[in-house]
């Protein structure tokens, strides 16, 4: 059962998170840099997994040269090896090409049965990857799941919505997303910790994966953006001090907004 | 390492399980001893072959000044600093595994210069080394109070199993004090920089004339001393960790410096977050108590401030100049 786990680096969920001036991308030098914790429970699922049914569990990310960081917190908390995707024409990249690229760096893993990921990431929050990725692969997608279970060559999972509780199942091999309510992260130990840094770790540039530069990154990003602003901070709205009538001054309001 | 830890003890209700330690509910604490077991921090000084990590003092005084820092009560520095050195090599039913492993608790009692095992009714392993013996031993307990209600003293009377004996012994249970003294060191590091936290915290909440205190120079003056002193003091702990790992001559020397500095900066901290607090803190009830007690027990723990100022002296006697940590005591090359 071999497993691959795409995990990305992202500015803390805590922190202000800033778009850079010059290109509107993300400004990764602003906040601290962490493994997404919804990456901590995809590794989690995978470790569960591997510890039921054997194989390998190859860590997969795409980003700057620091998310190596991530990556060794994922192998510390035991995956086997990892592929780094860093190259500096992937700066700006959008989904699609993103999902090209991560759908290359599979096809160099041997023997992929699953993949999984976490259902978005806190920092991008576009959700599409897996879905993309599972398209491109010609594999099927179960994703949004809150549990997941392998029986032979089928994956079984629930997948949590607002209407209720799908059932799906599906053929091996599969790429699988996994929300929050999947698990709880384990802690990665002082054995994990160090072991980590005798593991291998696959540093892949666009040209090795066999992709044009000019498909990824800001050129080849199908959309573009022109403008950014900073949300703007929240007005203190309108006060009303009840002096016998609060009521009909509220109802007043209301009516003025044509909501009653 | 030192962020996988951290992460653990965010989680960790502390004032709580101190309390209830104190108390005579060892639960809380136990179940928390196991999971940082868990993470491997009781095998971090144990020999890989004993099922441990095999790490040295430098990753050791890391794990003890997180340690300090969110007030774990229990026989911490016994189990990770002491009992490894005492019982390595003499580890015949595989005790020090058990320890490791967090299955089992160790303490330790090194008479005349710690005369008491700290929470020796909760340990598994009790281990006593003096001048020319080591031995395990067992029997009857006394308990003696502490400043700290968290610190359950024994005095230690019953049969003793001898595992070493002899000068070579003596050796041993002299580099075991030291690594208790530098384990003491650290915890008292970080519980000044966690006494230090909550002074500022403090600060910045409590309003007076109109602003918060911290806004006066005056507090901030006391605060920036202190952090003044914990500044000065990790340099002399991690050089001192430094020293021991790697046996240099002065390593005893550098512990010793290590201890007052560490101890002192403490009491520093201790003392202007008291003040900081108004007083507040000599209740028993509020949470600073808790640090105030461990900075001051620990400071004259493992060997009173007097009694390391002293062999800091007597080493200078020798006209030894060697900076912390140095093998060389000419050119103080490492």
């Amino acid at each position: 059962m071999n497993i691959v786990v795409l995990v990305k680096q992202v500015p803390d969920t805590w922190s202000e998170r800033k778009l850079t001036d010059a290109d509107h991308t993300l400004d990764r030098e602003s906040a601290d840099a962490v493994l997404d914790e919804i990456n901590e429970r995809a590794v989690e699922e995978a470790l569960k997994l591997q510890e039921a049914h054997g194989g390998e569990v190859t860590v997969l990310a795409m980003g700057p040269d620091r998310a190596t960081e991530a990556i060794r917190k994922a192998l510390s908390m035991g995956a086997d090896k990892a592929i780094h995707v860093s190259d500096a024409a992937l700066h700006g990249s959008d989904v699609l090409a993103t999902a090209k690229v991560l759908a290359k760096a599979i096809g160099t893993v041997e023997g992929v049965d699953l993949v999984i990921a976490g259902n978005e990431a806190t920092d991008g929050r576009a959700g599409a990857i897996p879905a993309i990725l599972a398209e491109l692969l010609g594999l099927p997608q179960v994703t949004q799941v809150r549990k997941v279970e392998i029986d032979g060559t089928t994956v079984k999972a629930e997948r949590e919505t607002e209407e209720g509780v799908a059932f799906l199942e599906a053929t091996l091999p599969a790429v699988v997303s996994v929300t929050e309510k999947i698990n709880e992260p384990r802690y990665p130990s002082f054995k994990g910790i160090m072991a980590a840094k005798k593991k291998k770790v696959d540093t892949l540039s666009v040209a090795d994966l066999g992709l044009d530069p000019a498909e990824v990154g800001l050129t080849g990003a199908w959309s573009s953006v022109l403008e950014a602003a900073p949300k703007p901070p929240r007005s203190a709205g309108q006060r009303v001090e009840d002096d016998g009538n609060g009521g009909a001054q509220i109802a007043e309001y209301l009516v003025g907004q044509k909501l009653i | 390492m030192r962020y996988a830890l951290r992460e653990l003890l965010a989680d960790v209700d502390s004032p709580a399980v101190t309390r209830a330690w104190a108390r005579g509910d060892a639960a809380p604490g136990l179940a928390v001893w196991r999971r940082l077991a868990d993470l491997g921090v009781t095998g971090a000084l144990v020999p890989e072959a004993s099922g441990g990590l095999g790490l040295s003092e430098v990753e050791l005084v890391l794990v003890l000044d997180e340690l300090g820092y969110a007030g774990l009560p229990g026989p911490y520095v016994e189990s990770l600093a002491v009992v490894p050195v005492l019982l390595a090599g003499r580890d015949e039913p595989g005790r020090l595994a058990a320890v490791a492993e967090g299955r089992a608790v160790a303490t330790a009692l090194l008479p005349p210069r710690v005369p008491r095992a700290l929470d020796a009714d909760r340990a598994d392993v009790l281990v006593r080394g003096s001048t020319a013996e080591i031995a395990l031993v067992g029997g009857s307990l006394t308990l003696e109070s502490s400043v700290d209600g968290a610190r359950r003293l024994f005095l230690v009377d019953g049969p003793a199993v001898v595992v070493a004996e002899g000068a070579a012994a003596g050796r041993v249970v002299d580099a075991a004090f030291d690594g208790g003294a530098l384990g003491c060191a650290a915890q008292l590091l970080g519980v000044g920089r966690r006494l230090l936290a909550m002074a500022v915290r403090h600060a910045g909440q409590r309003r007076q004339f109109g602003r918060p205190i911290g806004a006066f120079q005056a507090v901030q003056h006391q605060l920036a001393d202190v952090l003044l002193r914990l500044e000065f003091a990790g340099p002399l702990v991690r050089g001192a960790a430094v020293a021991l790992r790697d046996g240099t001559p002065f390593a005893a020397r550098d512990v010793s410096s290590a201890k007052l500095a560490a101890g002192e900066a403490a009491n520093a901290a201790a003392r202007t977050a008291l003040q900081v607090h108004g007083a507040i803190g000599y209740t028993a009830e509020h949470e600073l108590h808790l640090w105030l007690a461990k900075a001051r027990a620990l400071r004259s723990a493992w060997g009173t401030p007097g009694w390391h100022r002293d062999r800091v002296a007597a080493s200078l006697a020798t006209g030894a100049t060697a900076p912390i940590g140095a093998v060389d005591s000419r050119t103080g090359r490492e």
